[in-house]
């Protein structure tokens, strides 16, 4: 019992190291207060005010707003993801967090709860705003149906999070681009502003493998948009834990591959 | 390269730029995978065991780079964390390492404001926030003034001292690793060398000490030639260059020869060859 509790508290202890490393990046840099605050709302602003310019009905109003915040929730809380080694490649320190004892899981659980604090933050945000200024009730599935949308938006997040570190590790520090341009990406394909039916049937089928799709569909249908795909909670929420699962040991295998060829240390010069 | 390092040992690893010096203790901290070969710290198969080496050794560097806005305190925190130390034992570890590399008066300046010497200390404290049983030192003193270079070198000395840890030092300074390391190990193009203590790797060079001597009256090269331990004798008509293998053990019998021949000795200098001499000897 005693050997498991000393376990835990070591597990706790590494995860929270980069909970403390997030957090107080995140305090003292002006360009994260502009991802929670700025860069949201002046985008959820502008498609909002083109809604009313539009005369949109409130069905379609709530379509479109769903997409905005759920996409911009996903957005900040996967910088974080991303930012766990980012900030290390950034202050060229990347080698002394490696050479600790510490595993992926921590990485990925201690950025993503920071990433869930900043994302949650910019979720509440945009949804009391949208309240205010567009009469949008983001509440009006529930408390378990919103809880199980939000959690599936943090499980894609942490997706595309970890991928960009694993491109990091893989291209060094020319993929970074990645943390910004995947999200444009989702944005493009899970029909963030309009329905995935109207896509040509080839993009369709990427749309289909991108678990974001299928959680802004569970959502949508609670105002009234009947899901294109069937079962899509179950679906939405199967792929992305086994996407999640395939990139801890893809994440892992890029690791091993940055020590190979000295990326890792590169990474640090 | 084969290199075997005895627990509780301070080992010098010296060589030019490029001999693979950072290679390999980039490989011993687990940030490096080697293409082939074994590689054993602290007795047990890297490959297999990395977390739990990791646990129990360390690495700093010269040049060191932290994350850049924290502040010496968090950074010495975030570092213990990652190594697994919970609660009141990190802030304890912490507070004893700011007052053991004087960094108190840092504790809150952010990294990026930091001044070399200072990120220096910080990069050694960071490496003790385990008190790892190996320490991996990269030229810990590159670039530093004097002063501080001095302080960081006790600092480092008492650690070895005080608590027997096994310290792997790569340095280009040679009264540094002269001073510092037991043994010392020379490496070129990723081999080693030349291995031993820095007094015997001297006598294996047959590098000896030099004995200059001005004086006044007629010298017999030959004879002093003869005498036990000369390597070489270069003469000119009032002074001489002689080339001994230990000035402490020859000085008395040359003083003696230059009394029996009624010469006059108007200057004496000795001159001990140093690591830098074995250095340029091994790296030529």
């Amino acid at each position: 019992m005693r050997m498991f509790l000393l376990l835990l508290q070591d597990e706790v202890t590494k995860t929270r190291a980069f909970v403390f490393k997030n957090w107080i990046m995140t305090k003292r840099n002006v360009f994260t207060l502009f991802e929670i605050l700025f860069w949201p709302l002046v985008a959820f602003l502008s498609v909002g005010f083109l809604t009313e310019f539009a005369a949109l009905q409130p069905a379609m109003k709530a379509f479109i707003l769903v997409g905005v915040i759920a996409m911009s929730a996903v957005q900040v809380c996967q910088l974080d993801v991303a930012y766990a080694l980012l900030y290390d490649v950034w202050s060229k320190a990347v080698k002394h967090g490696f050479a600790a004892p510490v595993g992926i899981r921590h990485l990925l659980f201690g950025s993503l709860i920071v990433g869930i604090i900043r994302g949650g933050s910019v979720f509440v945000i945009l949804m009391v705003a949208s309240y205010l200024l567009f009469g949008f009730d983001f509440t009006l599935p529930g408390t378990l149906p919103m809880g199980l949308f939000v959690l599936g938006l943090f499980l894609s997040a942490a997706m595309v999070g970890v991928f960009v570190c694993i491109l990091v590790l893989v291209f060094g520090n020319r993929a970074e681009v990645a943390a910004w341009s995947l999200v444009s990406l989702m944005l493009l394909l899970c029909g963030v502003y309009y329905p995935v039916s109207v896509l040509p049937a080839w993009v369709r089928v990427l749309a289909e493998i991108i678990p974001l799709t299928y959680f802004l569909e569970y959502f949508r249908q609670f105002y009234g948009f009947q899901p294109i795909f069937s079962h899509v909670l179950v679906k939405g929420y199967v792929m992305v834990i086994i996407y999640l699962v395939i990139e801890v040991f893809a994440m892992k295998a890029a690791l091993l591959r940055a020590k190979r060829t000295g990326l890792l240390l590169k990474l640090s010069e | 390269m084969t290199l075997s390092v005895p627990e509780g040992v301070f080992w010098g690893l010296l060589g030019p730029n490029g001999a693979g010096k950072t290679t390999l203790l980039s490989i011993l901290s687990n940030l490096l995978i080697p293409e082939e070969g074994e590689v054993r710290v602290l007795g047990k198969d890297l490959r297999k065991n990395a977390m739990e080496i990791c646990n129990r050794i360390n690495v700093s560097s010269g040049h060191a780079n932290f994350l850049w806005s924290l502040n010496v305190r968090e950074n010495l925190e975030y570092y213990a964390m990652l190594y697994g130390l919970p609660g009141k034992k990190r802030q304890q570890r912490v507070d004893d390492l700011l007052d053991l590399f004087d960094l108190r008066e840092f504790a809150k300046v952010r990294f990026d404001e930091l001044s070399t010497g200072t990120k220096q200390k910080l990069s050694l404290a960071k490496s003790l926030v385990n008190d790892p049983a190996l320490l991996l030192l990269d030229e810990p003193t590159v670039g530093l003034d004097p002063d501080v270079a001095r302080r960081i070198r006790e600092a480092i000395q008492h650690l070895h001292r005080d608590k027997g840890t096994t310290i792997l030092m790569t340095t280009h300074n040679m009264k540094e690793a002269e001073s510092l390391c037991e043994q010392i190990a020379f490496i070129k193009d990723g081999m080693i060398k030349a291995l031993g203590k820095p007094q015997d790797l001297k006598r294996e060079l047959r590098l000896g000490d030099t004995i200059f001597i001005s004086f006044s009256g007629s010298l017999s090269s030959r004879s002093l030639k003869e005498l036990q331990g000369i390597y070489g004798l270069q003469t000119s008509d009032s002074s001489c260059r002689i080339l001994v293998d230990d000035h402490h053990q020859r000085l008395p019998q040359i003083l003696d020869f230059f009394i029996g021949e009624k010469i006059f000795i108007h200057d004496l200098r000795v001159q001990e060859s140093d690591l830098e001499d074995v250095f340029i000897a091994f790296t030529r």
